[in-house]
């Protein structure tokens, strides 16, 4: 599409005005629609109908090559070059990347709708009831989001999905919890809705009246005035890599202006409010978050820390060093949007500076912050954070884990894990102490670090037992394969922000990885073995193959060899000893203790004769391994995608220097070939194709025959390594588990089940099994095409 | 660090060949037609400077040093006209002359053997270069059209008709129909053929080949096949074959007069104007105007001619790493192309989503596509924002190679003619073969216990005698 000429906008223009008129008609109708929604909505809500969107298109035609055909439910504008975007019934959103409007379509799409897949130029987004809640919880009005989307959209916007817009987001928004003096209250501007919530029992019961005798419905009333949005830290100077927006085609004037009014009103808030509130019973706060989700009323919860007078601020300050990148200030932004602190979750990936963000939410709440992680190296690392971010020192950040007791009373940094939090087992005295102490606080603000991998259950019990005004929970990769992420929009918030990573990437905030998936031919004697054993000892097979050995002993030479720093990944501890001991690398797993971990770790960070270690899952999440860049994965928890994407995050921190090169970071992934490793491998690898990346595969590494002295090169070794895993007792066929990863925590348990059902593949088939040998859905021209 | 791709460009050209559409270029055609054709057609000049300028460089010298000599040249002499180095591009050059009869044998007298060029054709070539001869039967004397029509408008007009043909094959019941004609040459060609059992046309193998060719290849393809039918239907080869030349020279945009023309020419042209090779207002305009089809028809294989490209529908497909496809399109038959090797989910007004899955592209890879032809059809159809991307590939490298695993997935089982030896006697005989034909290297497989063993087939006499050697030995 070449740029429009001139002549032709200049005669567009006339056009345009007069299209605006009658999209001005075409608002005024729908806005009178609107008074006759929540009328409606108010007598009776589907709720069941209004929150998905999928099946608004079930009834849509299929055209005679299998696909949805939209063509009937929208007309294609005339202008529509300049457009970016295309929305369908279902509530998938397609957007240009390359776009003159890509940058202001985009920043409203995030807000709007979830990111199903942003490759390099056309990306993909889906409009949800949460991402709508989102959308609300941030500012944005139901008709400013219908009008915006009705500009960027190429084609006219289908009923479908304004009104499933409308459904989501008009009651949206509309009422907050809000914790003032250490009681929760609800809160709303309209009282009509208030008193409409207390209608439902649920919410009755859950409503705290201190006046018993008091039994009128009285609301508490208040006024609010008009803030102002804080600035965070040092500004950091023209962002660099912006990519010109001196483009020389035109942006619809329409749009252009109105990116400018929603820029505008995000910041902007009624310069005073009358609102109307009642007081809730804190035991019953999921209950009440819960039930007005269900009533489409959902709770947003936000903190007036400006004004919070009861809570002493702490003395921390952003260190003027401090930079936050464009993406950090403007996740932070969103929290902060209206002089508030809102709750939610902001997603950046791993390496981007997410600890970066958490220490300057705690310096701009200025109140006691307490900040959540989920391992004890992790509670080191935010310690060094905020020391090196913030002013805060020794004195004033404390850590609470069963090793390190700093002395955390009075405090105004507490950094501790989930599992001390939730731990149920008798306490030392010191650590009750600590606890009660902990309890009886209202913290400013609640970090929730790796928020992903928390499960539900451990959850709901932080925040029984810890009140805090807001939380903020930040994750690399917000999905789970059991699909509990869901919770955490009512459990902590909405998503406030998500990163792109394909475009932090481009400017260099994090490594270029390249990814690659190395196939490794199964020896015939493995295979043999492996066809006939069963399920549980495949598993082994497979990580065991003599070929994958060599690979991973070729990878790890050559690398060593160019420098490199590597991490090889083993969820299988049978074979993370075997292949470590053979190959004399250090190794980390489970068992290893603290003391030994932080050895092996200095080592592999400073020692120069240190290249390489081996590590189980323990080292997953969260251990800060800035040096490394070569990562190698021989064996993986199924087809878990979160952990693959974890596992990219560990190479993924920005590298220095190395600019010259293409790729500054290598991921590999070894499967053993025709064997279920390749499904798994393929289903992981969705999460990340998704975000733009791109799996090479590789059959043959080059060289490799050549390279003197691997292992298993003959076949009687290569008998000897099978014998060794045919006698390997069934404990060894298993992952290692790590507590707190899900499952149950009693060490080793055994399963009834297959490997699928423990890479949680029960539910999600890899779909090419469904399909094979299904030829009904041929492609029509193969139906006339007898072979 | 690793190479995968290492070993496909050398494959290409062999894969292409197990491709079941050949694909001739001039030369191939020109050279299968009898010497009697060939005399005729170099009585026209026009074909005179086609074939020359399809000439491989060497032997274009050649043709300029030798068409104003009038005896043989030793042949000892022509050959030192190159460098030694190049005795290879030599001796091409040579049989491509001969094999067109363009220059043909001649003794010399001494004995010597010389090159003589085709009178005809040395002819012919001083007219085409020099002028003069008589004028083209196809003349652009006339007065100017009261309806001219510009060059835009011809090429929707060409497009429309050319793809008239292939939504037909398609199976796209949208569109009008083809003549009779036409159906039969697609038969002709086998590009679709008649079901057994309900006598339905159906598309084959070679027709799905054929339309992920690029559209010059294709109207150089079916114009070849239907020339192939021309004489069945009375008319004369060489004179269609001529018209076909001078339109290949005729200038874009301007009209010419019917005047003159045979009426087996007529019809000729009637064909031609069925698939947008020519436009003809009415069928007896007296004027009819070439289109971009017809132009440099006969370079075929010279993919840089600039006209030919902006005839091209704009690239409209976006590839992504995740094997997601967007194609900007509307028609229906760059649907049915795309939808060919890809799953297709959406479908906008003037945008369709798909998905490239293993199944889908088994599936083209079943219907007789190779991966070659799949990928070589996103890469002409790329988006230009594919081309513009920094990298240099317009297509993500990760896919291209996953459709070329795909396809090599299903051949990957190696065949090898062999001989099976069994039932022998003792563990003993069985150990000596066995042993024996280890060490030559032609056992293929063996079982012990079993007692049976499979060699490799070559090698069969040499192990028979083997083992008469031995048995007569014991």
């Amino acid at each position: 599409m070449g740029p429009p000429k001139r002549a032709a906008t200049s005669k567009s223009e006339a056009k345009a005005s007069k299209k605006r008129k009658k999209d001005e008609d075409v608002e005024y109708a729908y806005e009178e629609d609107d008074t006759n929604d929540v009328e409606g909505a108010e007598a009776d809500i589907p709720g069941a109908a209004a929150r998905d969107a999928e099946k608004n298109d079930q009834s849509v035609q299929e055209d005679e090559f299998g696909a949805k055909d939209y063509r009937s439910q929208m007309i294609l504008k005339p202008d529509n070059a300049s457009r970016p975007l295309w929305v369908a019934p279902n509530g998938h959103i397609f957007l240009e990347s390359f776009s003159p409007v890509y940058k202001h379509a985009h920043d409203f799409l995030i807000a709007i709708s979830e990111p199903v897949c942003r490759p390099e130029f056309i990306h993909e987004y889906k409009l949800t009831a949460y991402s709508l809640y989102a959308a609300v919880s941030v500012g944005l009005q139901t008709n400013d989001i219908v009008e915006y989307l009705k500009r960027l959209s190429k084609t006219s916007v289908p009923d479908g999905i304004i009104e499933f817009i409308k459904l989501c987001t008009l009651s949206y928004g509309k009422v907050k919890l809000v914790l003032k003096h250490n009681k929760y209250f609800v809160e709303s501007p309209f009282p009509e809705i208030l008193q409409k919530l207390l209608k439902d029992p649920v919410i009755q019961e859950c409503r705290l009246r201190r006046n018993v005798e008091n039994e009128s419905e009285e609301f508490i009333k208040q006024v609010q005035d008009k803030k102002t949005v804080p600035t965070f830290g040092a500004k950091p100077g023209p962002t660099i890599g912006e990519p010109s927006t001196a483009d020389a085609q035109p942006v619809p004037d329409d749009i252009s202006s109105f990116y400018e009014k929603i820029d505008v009103e995000e910041d902007e808030e009624d310069n005073s409010l009358e609102t109307v509130s009642f007081e809730v019973n804190q035991e019953k706060i999921e209950v009440i978050q819960k039930r007005c989700i269900e009533l489409e009323f959902p709770l947003l919860a936000e903190y007036d820390f400006r004004n919070d007078s009861v809570n002493p601020d702490i003395n921390v300050d952003l260190r003027p060093s401090a930079v936050l990148r464009p993406y950090q200030e403007k996740s932070l932004r969103k929290m902060f949007g209206n002089g508030r602190a809102r709750s939610g979750v902001i997603v950046l990936p791993c390496g981007a500076g997410k600890s970066l963000v958490g220490v300057t939410a705690c310096c701009t709440v200025r109140k006691r912050a307490l900040v959540l992680c989920n391992s004890g190296v992790s509670v080191e690392q935010w310690k060094q954070q905020f020391k090196m971010w913030s002013t805060a020192d020794d004195s004033m950040i404390c850590r609470f884990t069963s090793e390190a007791k700093d002395k955390p009373m009075g405090c105004s940094v507490l950094v501790t894990t989930y599992s001390m939090i939730t731990h149920t087992q008798r306490r030392s005295w010191e650590a009750e102490q600590t606890m009660k102490w902990l309890q009886e606080q209202e913290w400013g603000i609640m970090i929730l670090d790796e928020v992903h991998t928390i499960p539900a259950k451990m959850f709901r019990r932080v925040l029984t037992l810890v009140q805090s005004h807001c939380k903020l929970g930040l994750t690399a990769t917000l999905l789970r394969e059991d699909d509990k992420i869901a919770d955490l929009n009512f459990l902590i918030g909405p998503k406030l922000y998500e990163a792109n990573w394909l475009e932090l990437q481009k400017r260099g905030y994090i490594a270029k990885v390249q990814c690659a998936e190395v196939w490794c031919p199964m020896t015939p004697e493995f295979y043999r073995e492996y066809l006939v054993c069963k399920t549980s000892k495949r598993l082994l097979l497979y990580v065991m193959n003599p070929n994958k050995f060599r690979a991973t002993q070729y990878l790890i030479r050559y690398h060593e060899r160019r420098g490199d720093k590597t991490i090889v990944f083993s969820d299988n501890v049978f074979a993370l000893k075997h292949y470590a001991i053979k190959m004399n690398k250090p190794y980390i797993y489970g068992p290893t203790s603290q003391g030994e971990r932080i050895q092996i770790l200095q080592n592999f960070k400073f020692n120069p004769k240190v290249n390489t270690i081996f590590v189980s899952k323990v080292a997953d999440t969260s251990f800060d391994l800035p040096e490394a860049n070569v990562l190698i994965q021989i064996s993986s928890h199924g087809g878990s995608r979160r952990q693959e994407a974890q596992r990219l995050g560990r190479i993924l921190r920005a590298k220095k220097g190395a600019v010259a090169e293409e790729y500054n970071a290598f991921f590999y992934t070894l499967v053993s070939q025709d064997t279920m490793e390749m499904n798994y491998s393929r289903k992981r690898q969705r999460f990340l194709v998704n975000q733009g990346y791109s799996y090479k595969v590789i059959t043959k590494l080059a060289g490799m025959d050549e390279e003197p002295d691997l292992f298993y090169k003959n076949r009687d070794e290569q008998g000897q390594l099978l014998q060794q895993v045919l006698a390997a007792s069934d404990i060894d066929c298993e992952d290692e588990r790590v507590p707190g990863e899900g499952g149950p925590r009693s060490g080793m348990i055994r399963k009834a089940g297959n490997m699928g059902s423990m890479s949680g593949a029960d539910d999600a088939v890899y779909y090419e099994y469904r399909k094979h040998g299904t030829l009904t859905n041929k492609h029509p021209l193969f139906k006339r095409f007898r072979y | 660090m690793a190479d995968n791709d290492g070993s496909t460009s050398s494959q290409k050209s062999s894969r292409f060949k197990q491709t079941n559409l050949e694909c001739k270029n001039l030369y191939d055609y020109l050279k299968s037609r009898s010497s009697q054709v060939l005399e005729k057609l170099y009585n026209h000049p026009t074909i005179c400077l086609a074939i020359y300028r399809e000439l491989p460089d060497l032997a274009k010298q050649y043709v300029i040093r030798l068409v104003f000599v009038e005896q043989p040249v030793p042949q000892a002499v022509v050959a030192s006209w190159g460098s030694q180095v190049f005795s290879k591009e030599h001796n091409f050059a040579s049989t491509v002359l001969a094999e067109l009869t363009l220059w043909q044998e001649a003794a010399i007298p001494g004995g010597l053997l010389g090159w003589i060029l085709s009178p005809t054709f040395k002819r012919n070539l001083k007219v085409a270069l020099l002028g003069g001869g008589k004028a083209w039967s196809m003349s652009s004397a006339l007065e100017a059209d009261s309806k001219a029509r510009d060059v835009a408008f011809l090429d929707t007009y060409s497009q429309e008709r050319w793809e008239c043909v292939l939504h037909y094959m398609v199976g796209s019941q949208q569109q009008e129909g083809i003549s009779a004609d036409a159906v039969r040459i697609l038969l002709h060609a086998g590009l679709m053929k008649r079901d057994e059992e309900d006598g339905s046309l159906v598309i084959t193998r070679q027709g799905f080949q054929f339309l992920l060719l690029d559209r010059q290849a294709q109207v150089w393809h079916f114009l070849l096949q239907y020339l192939d039918t021309v004489e069945e239907r009375g008319l004369d080869l060489v004179e269609c074959l001529t018209f076909l030349f001078q339109l290949s020279f005729s200038t874009l945009g301007k009209d010419y007069s019917t005047e003159g023309m045979s009426p087996g020419l007529l019809i000729f042209l009637q064909h031609l104007r069925e698939f947008g090779l020519v436009y003809q207002r009415k069928r007896k305009a007296g004027r009819f105007y070439p289109t971009r089809l017809a132009l440099n028809i006969t370079n075929s294989h010279n993919k840089s001619t600039p006209d030919i490209e902006e005839d091209h529908p704009k690239g409209y497909i976006v590839v992504e790493t995740n094997y997601r496809i967007y194609a900007y399109t509307d028609s229906n038959l760059q649907v049915a192309l795309v939808a060919l090797f890809t799953e297709l989910m959406y479908r906008f007004p003037n945008l369709v989503v798909g998905l490239i899955t293993r199944e889908s592209v088994r599936q083209a890879l079943r219907g007789g596509i190779t991966a070659d032809q799949i990928i070589g059809f996103l890469k002409q159809h790329a988006h230009p924002q594919m081309l513009n991307a920094e990298a240099k590939q317009p297509l993500p490298p990760t896919v291209v190679d996953q459709i070329k695993l795909w396809e090599l997935e299903r051949n990957r089982l190696t065949y090898s003619e062999g001989v099976l030896y069994s039932q022998f006697l003792s563990q003993a005989d069985f150990n000596v073969l066995k042993e024996y034909t280890e060490s030559n290297g032609v056992l293929i497989w063996c079982n012990k216990e079993k007692r049976t063993l499979v060699i490799n087939k070559s090698a069969h006499d040499d192990v028979k005698k083997f083992w008469k050697r031995y048995s007569k030995g014991n």
